[in-house]
């Protein structure tokens, strides 16, 4: 039989996808990169993911997981012909534990729908990607995704307690669970972030978080980037670890108070929404701190969100920035790189320069408090050349990013876009010893090639002959 | 065993420690290069090396019989601390004691155990043993920036790198935190740090639960055979409202209990509902201390402590008892691990790509990798 029949035989055929066009929707995520499904299988569970599996090796073909699609490294691009598994349909919340605060839930369950599910139990899943109303659990396994509130609370795999996955060859594994101190050597660690390459997850026990009885959201007002970037080395400098510590800059204000109406001053070089969460006596401080250096650092004005409300609209302000930048170009290209904190006002100021150079509009939306840059590209791709302008732009801004200290990704993960330039962060060495974790797992390669690691990685030779008794 | 080319190393004393037969070699490696050249002269010639950093950790896991004892302490420089930035990047060999007492200077911390002296970074890590104030910074894992390990066949590999928030490649990095050097021994590592509270208290509670319950995020809630304490930090005014709420005798600061010491040490781990359950389950068996919100109780006994019951009622609900020293015999008849975890095999692929012939700590491991 055909790889679709095949499938169709384990998901039944209302499954199954084949279709030209679903199969060219399902060829792309995100950001920018496209590819084309063979056939698209949505499996409701971990016997029918174990199967698939084990279809797609017999038919030599690659499998490539997809949660919602909002990935935006290419992570979940089908780059050569083979299956896509969407686990859209594995979606069930299947135990909530408060007094353990922890749930078992499938990979396709929805980020927001999980802390909504448990919001009655003063228990929220505190990584909160900008894309967490349509984003999948299973997708923030994979991507170790991160968010506003990840200044304090970590990002995903600081919340991920087990999971279940299906190997190679249609292994079924779970490791973790809710007891601490697992002995022996944590796949679970391995396996977050891992992009979809090892494995595919099943089902994730999550760490709940308790949520915080007060919050206080400030939105400091300033007229220079390098004022608001001060104010945030101050605040860490200060002792104090917001919940969250976002900075956008005049071009992206000016965008969002167009659509919303959040009350951003448009006149404003740059706003901080800065957050700190906990008991009221503890919040109070902390704010009282936060508007003070804000003050010292030359804010024009400070305001605190008066009710839930208000706060609901920054957040709500701050987390549809993306959408905004429709408004004012049909397409736009968002970079995530890392800095350290102290580096922030020497690379903004840089990143600005290399916009000019390339003629093109850069803004800035991002996790001041974690270095996270957020720098967003607005062009018209179907002008000729323009393209071109936003790929050297975009290299020079990772190169820039590596040179100040920092990162290639601080949380879109690597996937396609950044694959081949891991050599920037990377030895030979480093790299093949990625590889090897690839290896090791997958040795056919049959989960997500050609993401992650530039290709070649596992070919560093370090001059040393392989010893007799290798595993290999 | 001697191997060839070890001479030439820097020699170490033989560390003291009962139970552990004397090896070979004793190398203490002054630059993470050299601790490269150590494994791989060890891999070529199929030696058994231990890496050691305090000592403090090594009575979890199998007993060995080391071909070569490697000491970190030589590798004891903080490399380079960045105060506004929350990060330090820190050799392996340096004592988490000496780190914590640099930190403090700028009042901040790594959240490092409070009370193993002699304790190193590298050997924390490995031996994947987390503070107390885990409750409110999560386990030292989650502070893991970068690591650069020599691999059991003698590479120098860096995974992460030096900044907070870092996804680029596979998640090495962490994988290190308990994986007692399979796949390498830790030469440096780039920590995350956190701010010291303006203000903390130790506050007496009679009921642990209710305490852990009635509290936003403490550091700890800490049970011991003589009471039970609550450990809070904050602005002065948040510290003043959890004590006056709490309680009981307040004492300003954190005033850690010792550590439960006896013949045999062992580590009870269950679901964090479970600890009070667990606490009834050992209370016999002599000194504890057990942390409530985490599921973890320390405690010390004998060789007539009833270890196999405690086991046995741990593993049946999903726990489990890990032995953390006792004498070298005592490992004969008892597996210091318990029933293996799940998915061994998986584990030994992967830690076969970073140490082949498993020169570092071969068989130390659950399910004997």
């Amino acid at each position: 039989m055909g790889l679709p029949e095949d499938l169709a035989a384990v998901v039944g055929s209302d499954h199954v996808l084949t279709d030209g066009l679903e199969r060219f929707l399902y060829g792309k995520d995100a950001g920018v990169f496209r590819g084309t499904a063979t056939v698209v299988v949505m499996p409701a569970t971990t016997g029918e993911v174990a199967e698939i599996v084990r279809i797609a090796e017999r038919h030599e073909v690659p499998i490539v997981a997809r949660g919602a699609g909002t990935g935006l490294a290419g992570g979940a691009v089908p780059l050569e012909a083979g299956v896509v598994v969407s686990t859209t349909r594995m979606n069930t919340i299947f135990s909530v534990d408060a007094a353990n605060r922890s749930a078992w839930v499938g990979p396709g369950v929805i980020n927001l729908d999980l802390s909504r599910h448990t919001a009655p139990l003063g228990l929220h899943f505190a990584p909160d990607p900008s894309s967490q109303q349509a984003c999948t659990i299973g997708g923030n396994v994979a991507n170790n995704s991160g968010g506003p509130h990840c200044l304090a609370d970590g990002s995903t795999t600081d919340h991920i307690l087990g999971m279940e996955v299906v190997l190679a060859g249609g292994t079924v594994i779970t490791v973790g669970g809710d007891a601490p101190d697992v002995p022996g050597v944590d796949l679970r660690t391995i396996l977050v972030g891992s992009e979809g390459t090892l494995g595919i997850v099943t089902k994730v026990l999550v760490r709940l978080t308790p949520n915080p009885p007060d919050v206080r959201t400030l939105l400091c007002v300033f007229d220079s980037v390098r004022a608001a970037a001060a104010t945030v080395s101050g605040v860490i400098g200060a002792g104090i670890v917001p919940a969250a510590l976002e900075m956008m800059d005049q071009r992206m204000t000016v965008l969002i108070e167009n659509w919303l109406h959040a009350g951003f001053p448009v006149d404003a070089a740059a706003i901080l929404l800065a957050e700190v969460t906990g008991e009221t006596p503890s919040v109070t401080a902390e704010a009282e701190v936060v508007e003070r250096i804000a003050w010292e650092c030359g804010a024009t004005a400070v305001s605190t969100a008066a009710d839930d409300a208000e706060r609901a609209l920054l957040w709500k302000a701050r987390k549809s920035a993306f959408g905004a930048v429709a408004q004012t170009a049909p397409n736009y290209y968002l970079h995530d790189t890392v800095v350290p904190r102290t580096r922030l006002v020497e690379t903004l100021e840089e990143v600005y320069r290399i916009g000019e150079r390339h003629g093109l509009v850069m803004m800035n939306v991002f996790h001041a408090g974690d270095g996270n840059l957020h720098p967003l590209m607005t062009f018209d791709a179907s002008e000729p050349g323009t393209l071109d302008r936003v790929h050297a732009a975009s290299a020079e801004l990772v190169a820039l990013s590596v040179d100040n200290g920092g990162a290639l990704t601080g949380e879109h993960g690597v996937g396609v876009e950044k694959r081949d330039l891991m050599p920037l962060m990377f030895s030979d060495v480093d790299l093949d010893a990625q590889a090897r974790v690839k290896e090791s797992f997958d040795p056919g390669g049959i989960f997500n090639p050609d993401k992650l690691l530039p290709r070649g990685s596992r070919c560093y030779d370090f001059g040393r002959p392989i010893p007799e008794g290798t595993w290999i | 065993m001697r191997v060839r080319g070890l001479e030439d190393f820097p020699p170490a004393d033989a560390p003291v420690r009962d139970g552990l037969p004397s090896a070979d070699h004793h190398l203490a490696p002054d630059t993470a290069e050299e601790m490269a050249e150590v494994m791989a002269a060890a891999s070529d010639a199929a030696a058994v090396v231990v890496p050691w950093g305090g000592g403090v950790h090594q009575g979890l896991g199998h007993r060995l019989y080391p071909d070569v004892i490697v000491s970190t302490r030589r590798l004891d420089r903080i490399i380079v601390w960045e105060p506004e930035d929350l990060t330090v990047v820190v050799e392996s060999g340096v004592l988490v004691d000496e780190l914590e007492a640099e930190l403090s200077t700028r009042t901040q911390t790594a959240a490092f155990p409070e009370t193993t002296p002699g304790a190193t970074v590298g050997g924390v890590i490995s031996a994947g043993v987390s503070g107390y104030r885990r409750p409110r910074y999560g386990p030292t894992r989650d502070r893991i920036l970068q690591a650069t390990v020599a691999t059991g066949d003698g590479r120098l590999v860096t995974a992460g790198g030096r900044v907070v928030k870092n996804v680029s490649g596979y998640d090495i990095q962490r994988s290190v935190f308990g994986a007692h050097g399979a796949l390498g021994v830790i030469t440096s590592v780039c920590l995350k740090l956190w701010p010291r509270a303006a203000a903390s208290a130790t506050v007496a509670v009679d009921d642990p639960v209710a305490a852990w319950a009635g509290l936003h995020r403490p550091l700890a809630v800490l049970q011991t055979p003589t009471g039970s304490a609550a450990y809070v930090e904050g602005p002065a005014a948040q510290v003043d409202q959890d004590a006056a709420r709490l309680g009981g005798d307040r004492r300003d600061g954190l005033h850690w209990p010792d550590p439960p010491r006896g013949e045999i040490t062992a580590a009870v781990t269950v679901a964090p509902a479970m600890t009070a359950e667990a606490v009834g389950r050992i209370t016999a068996i002599g000194p504890f201390v057990a942390q409530h919100g985490v599921g973890r109780i320390d405690v010390a006994g004998d060789r007539s402590s009833g270890w196999v019951e405690v086991r046995g009622w741990a593993e049946s609900v999903g726990g489990r008892l890990t032995i953390t020293s006792a004498p070298a015999d005592f490992y004969d008849s008892f597996d210091p691990w318990g029933t293996a975890p799940p998915a061994v095999a998986v584990q030994a692929r992967l830690v076969a790509g970073f140490d082949p012939l498993r020169t570092i700590n071969r068989g130390r491991l659950p399910g004997g990798l």
